[in-house]
């Protein structure tokens, strides 16, 4: 039976939910399954990763003890961890930290890649990716000694399927002559990723100012959305640039998306238009985002906001 | 003493020898580069009697110079003061080899005048020169740049018309009956030697004082042009041969990069080393007067870039790439380059600053391939702009809206596309804001009606159509903007329409000046001149009266890129009880509203936001209305209107001819 790895990511030393889905995924042709911990605690992930049917946790160290992040280092320890415990493939996220060690492994070995992956099916080693902005799918077939692929984060639906498992340790030397981290810094934003939300709630011009912004956080944290800014809110300094949706900021396909005080220029316009759903809520009834809704609301937004979080509220919680 | 007049020829020989010597070297030196770089231009002759007349008007005359009153003043009376004293300093060399040879023997009744001329020219140089000092210690505009380079020019310019005095007053004195006769023509001279009292000096201090004068003066002259070929006054060489060369149109395309040859390693401006001749004497050319800074939006604004700057660094880096026979040429962009990244993409195209450069100097021909450079060959933009790529070229739009959607707009309108009516007199060229654009929808359907009350035979392409390419290809990235414009090409051969009229600057140049680069082109209108013309053989007719002040706004590419800044004016001046306020910068010096070369589709990260500067200077006409005709100007302005909390109204001119039309 194929033995296979999985690059587990974790975030504040908890693991990120995208990575169940990757197992979800890699489970399907019955394949042995190893996760690489490479900087945090296995023991305490052990738990978490039987539920979903992982029977092997490799806790990968070195003699300084977990990984410091070094995508250079990653990639070594990984190739070390694989060929210790004779993995073949290798399935990990595609994700930032995915995009930047996975291609790296590949190169090491001189294995075959496929990133983006929205399936896989490791016994006929072939994946399915989207192309040309999701205009067609693509099924890669590879060939080789290894295989490197990785998954799109939320592609796959996470499914539970409990086995035992035990934590293996590994230790490696890995030390990156052509690549020191000097430092990572992390663009400050609360909340959920603007471009894998299902729901969106957008403020422009007419939240007036920063703290008004509180307003939206509170309703997107009933419903589970994420916030997003145009780049009037932006360019105030009401929000930060992440947050900004646009023709220069992030492109989003949520399935609903709130525009509030947004006047729906065409360079905002271009970077939500995929929207499964566009509710405005604007006092300008010829603001151009009525022009492009599937409902607007004329009404100043600090009146319907709290209303729409107080209705939620109690659909979420009823007493 | 006869000692001294043997060895004086000696050593004015060796001096002329060394001084011409290291001139002729240094400067052999800087042609050379013109001929080692491996860009191709063609030279450019045609028009000759044009070329001469602007060679006699801008060079001899000084008039574009003087465009900018006092500093050109300034320089009018130095240029002209050094043409004229120029044959007494041949005269000084030639005598201090041949003792007492003088042009006035030569040209008796020529010399009086002469004399003349070159005393009062002298003192004009003065006047000048000390207005210059001023300029640079006192008023200190940020434009200039003050350093070593620049005193010593005033110094060693100043030391030679004063020690051009000195020897003639000197002279005068020592040699009286020489010079019987013409004193009366040292206008200014012999009042100084008088004033000294110099007659009543022994002749053997007069010798003395004449013999360092003289000196001082040769002396000076051969230093100083042994300096200027490695000075920004190496201008005094370049700017002849610089303005004869230039480009005698306004309009000009991009540069065309041939993607089809395969042999072609490089595109754009990656170093040094690829620019062409008409470049590196662009660069010699440069006095670093700093118009071009004091015009430039960007600058203006606080971004990193100025167009000076570019033109000084990519100089310096020219000359010290190919300095000692190095190896390897290094790109321009490198670490620890003054041009970075920020400097490229700060540009926002206008060319207010190649508009006003009084020597010509085509600042963007840097610019611009050095983006393309970037793109094509590093792949290397703000990433903001990904998105816009991807956009043109699947849904052949900057936004990424359906292609197949681009006549939606037109729906109820009664509009016929050019597959129904392949015959259509005009083609009226939407582009992607009338198609897409909320706001540029509405301006579209104003240039219907208008189209309509004039009952002119249209059509559009609506789905053929596509971007002309301007977003791409000012944002370095040709090979886009080739797709677009070869699918547009082949498009309008199909139809072969007599004329198109667009509603967008960016569509109209494009079409205008490059697509004739890949193919042949029908005439392009671009909707303002058109309207302007159909007002003028009275189609128009504007009989409705609008009371309203407006001001407006000239896009950069009508008035800079192709000169027209009447025919807005003319529409609105047709229109009955409409005032009109000019902005202080308007028509050929209006301010950009930030959104040309692409920069619509990036962010302003740094510094103040144009259009926020050019809305306040909206906002202190008090006009009630913005007049553009521009969909991205537009844009921009309204977009700043609303920051600014501003209760102006932004209307395409369209828009206002629609409504006093009826």
């Amino acid at each position: 039976m194929e033995k296979v790895g999985i690059l587990i990511e974790l975030k504040d030393g908890k693991i990120k939910k995208t990575n169940f889905g990757v197992i979800t995924l890699a489970r399907r042709q019955g394949c042995e399954l190893f996760a690489l911990i490479l900087n945090g605690d296995a023991a305490a992930c052990k738990e978490q990763l039987r539920q979903y049917g992982i029977g092997k946790i490799v806790d990968v160290t070195t003699a300084e003890g977990p990984l410091q992040w070094n995508p250079d280092n990653w990639a070594r320890a990984i190739i070390a961890a694989m060929d210790h415990f004779g993995l073949t493939t290798l399935c990990g996220l595609a994700s930032a930290r995915g995009k930047d060690v996975l291609p790296r492994v590949a190169a090491y070995l001189d294995a075959p890649l496929v990133m983006d992956c929205v399936d896989l099916n490791l016994n006929e080693r072939t994946a399915r990716k989207s192309q040309f902005s999701g205009k067609t799918i693509a099924t890669i077939k590879v060939s080789g000694n290894h295989f490197i692929f990785g998954i799109r984060p939320n592609a796959i639906e996470a499914k539970l399927e409990p086995c035992q498992a035990e934590v293996v340790s590994f230790q490696t030397d890995v030390e990156s002559k052509g690549l020191v981290v000097r430092e990572i810094k992390q663009q400050a934003h609360s909340g959920i990723d603007l471009t894998e939300a299902d729901i969106i709630i957008s403020g422009g011009r007419g939240m007036e100012n920063p703290e008004n912004f509180e307003i939206l956080f509170e309703c997107a944290r009933v419903m589970g959305a994420a916030v997003g800014a145009s780049r009037a809110a932006v360019d105030s300094g009401w929000a930060p640039h992440t947050m900004q949706v646009g023709q220069t900021g992030a492109t989003v396909s949520p399935k609903v998306y709130i525009a509030c005080g947004i006047s729906g220029s065409v360079q905002h316009f271009a970077g939500m238009k995929t929207s499964g759903m566009i509710i405005a809520v604007n006092t300008d009834s010829e603001a151009s985002i009525t022009k492009n809704c599937d409902y607007y609301i004329v009404e100043n937004l600090f009146e319907i906001v709290p209303i729409l979080t107080r209705q939620l509220k109690m659909v979420v919680d009823p007493i | 003493m006869s000692l001294y007049y043997t060895i004086k020829p000696i050593l004015i020989v060796l001096g002329l020898l060394a001084g011409f010597g290291f001139f002729f070297i240094r400067s052999r030196r800087l042609i050379q580069l013109m001929t080692r770089v491996s860009g191709s231009h063609p030279i450019r002759l045609d028009r000759l009697p044009e070329r001469l007349k602007i060679l006699f008007t801008e060079v001899l005359l000084q008039s574009r110079v003087r465009e900018k009153r006092f500093p050109g003043l300034a320089h009018t009376f130095i240029f002209l003061g050094f043409i004229v004293i120029l044959p007494h300093t041949i005269e000084l060399m030639i005598a201090g080899i041949l003792p007492g040879f003088s042009f006035a023997r030569l040209f008796p009744a020529l010399y009086g005048y002469y004399a003349v001329l070159a005393d009062i020219l002298a003192v004009l140089v003065l006047v000048g020169l000390a207005y210059c000092v001023f300029r640079r210690l006192i008023f200190k505009p940020k434009y200039l740049t003050d350093g070593l380079d620049s005193r010593l020019i005033l110094l060693f310019t100043t030391l030679i018309i004063v020690s051009f005095f000195s020897v003639n007053a000197f002279r005068l004195a020592f040699y009286p009956e020489a010079l019987q006769g013409l004193q009366s023509g040292y206008l200014i001279s012999f009042p100084i030697a008088t004033l000294l009292g110099l007659e009543h000096l022994p002749r053997q201090g007069l010798f003395i004082g004449l013999e360092a004068s003289y000196w001082i003066h040769l002396a000076v002259i051969l230093y100083f042009l042994v300096y200027i070929p490695g000075s920004k006054h190496l201008h005094i060489l370049a700017a002849i041969p610089n303005v004869f060369l230039a480009p005698l149109d306004t309009p000009k395309p991009m540069l065309r990069s041939d993607l089809e040859n395969e042999d072609i390693e490089t595109f754009g401006l990656g170093s040094v080393d690829e620019l062409n001749w008409q470049n590196v004497l662009n660069l010699y050319a440069c006095t670093e007067c700093g118009r071009c800074e004091e015009q430039c939006p960007a600058d203006l604004t606080g971004k990193p870039l100025s167009p000076k700057a570019v033109v000084v660094d990519v100089k310096d880096d020219l000359i010290g790439q190919f300095a000692n026979n190095k190896n390897t040429i290094e790109p321009i962009v490198r670490p620890g380059s003054p041009i970075t990244e920020d400097v490229i993409w700060s540009c926002t195209t206008c060319r207010a600053c190649e508009s006003v450069c009084p020597l010509h100097i085509q600042h963007l021909d840097f610019i611009l391939e050095m983006r393309k450079s970037l793109v094509l060959m590093e792949s290397r933009f703000p990433e903001e702009l990904q998105e816009t790529f991807n956009n043109l070229e699947n849904q052949f739009n900057p936004w990424g809206f359906a292609a197949e959607k681009r006549a939606d707009w037109c729906r109820g309108l009664d509009v016929a596309l050019m597959s129904d009516r392949p015959n259509a007199e005009i083609l009226y060229f939407v582009g992607c804001a009338g198609a897409f654009d909320e706001r540029g929808k509405v301006v579209a359907r104003s240039i219907v009606n208008l189209l309509k009350k004039a009952e002119v035979d249209f059509a559009i392409l609506g789905p053929e159509e596509r971007c002309t390419g301007d977003a791409a290809r000012r944002a370095g990235n040709e090979y886009v903007a080739q797709e677009l414009m070869q699918a547009n090409l082949e498009t309008l051969g199909k139809y072969k329409p007599a004329r198109i009229l667009t509603g967008c600057p960016h569509c109209y140049n494009t079409l205008k000046h490059e697509y004739p680069q890949f193919g042949a082109m029908p005439e392009v209108l671009h909707h303002t001149e058109f309207f302007a013309i159909l007002i003028q053989n009275g189609i128009l007719k504007p009989h409705v009266n609008l009371e309203t002040t407006v001001t407006l706004h000239d896009s950069c590419y009508l008035c800079r890129w192709n000169d027209m800044i009447d025919a807005p004016r003319k529409i609105l001046g047709a229109i009955g009880a409409l005032k009109i306020r000019e902005m202080e910068r308007s028509g050929r010096q209006g301010l950009c509203c930030g959104a040309g070369g692409s920069r619509m589709f990036m962010e302003e990260k740094i510094g103040k936001r144009i259009n926020i500067e050019r809305v306040e200077e909206v906002a202190a006409t008090r006009a009630e209305t913005l007049v553009a005709a521009c969909p991205f100007c537009n844009t921009m302005l309204n977009d700043g209107v609303k920051e600014t909390a501003s209760a102006i109204a932004v209307k395409d001119i369209a828009e206002i001819l629609d409504q006093a039309t009826g």
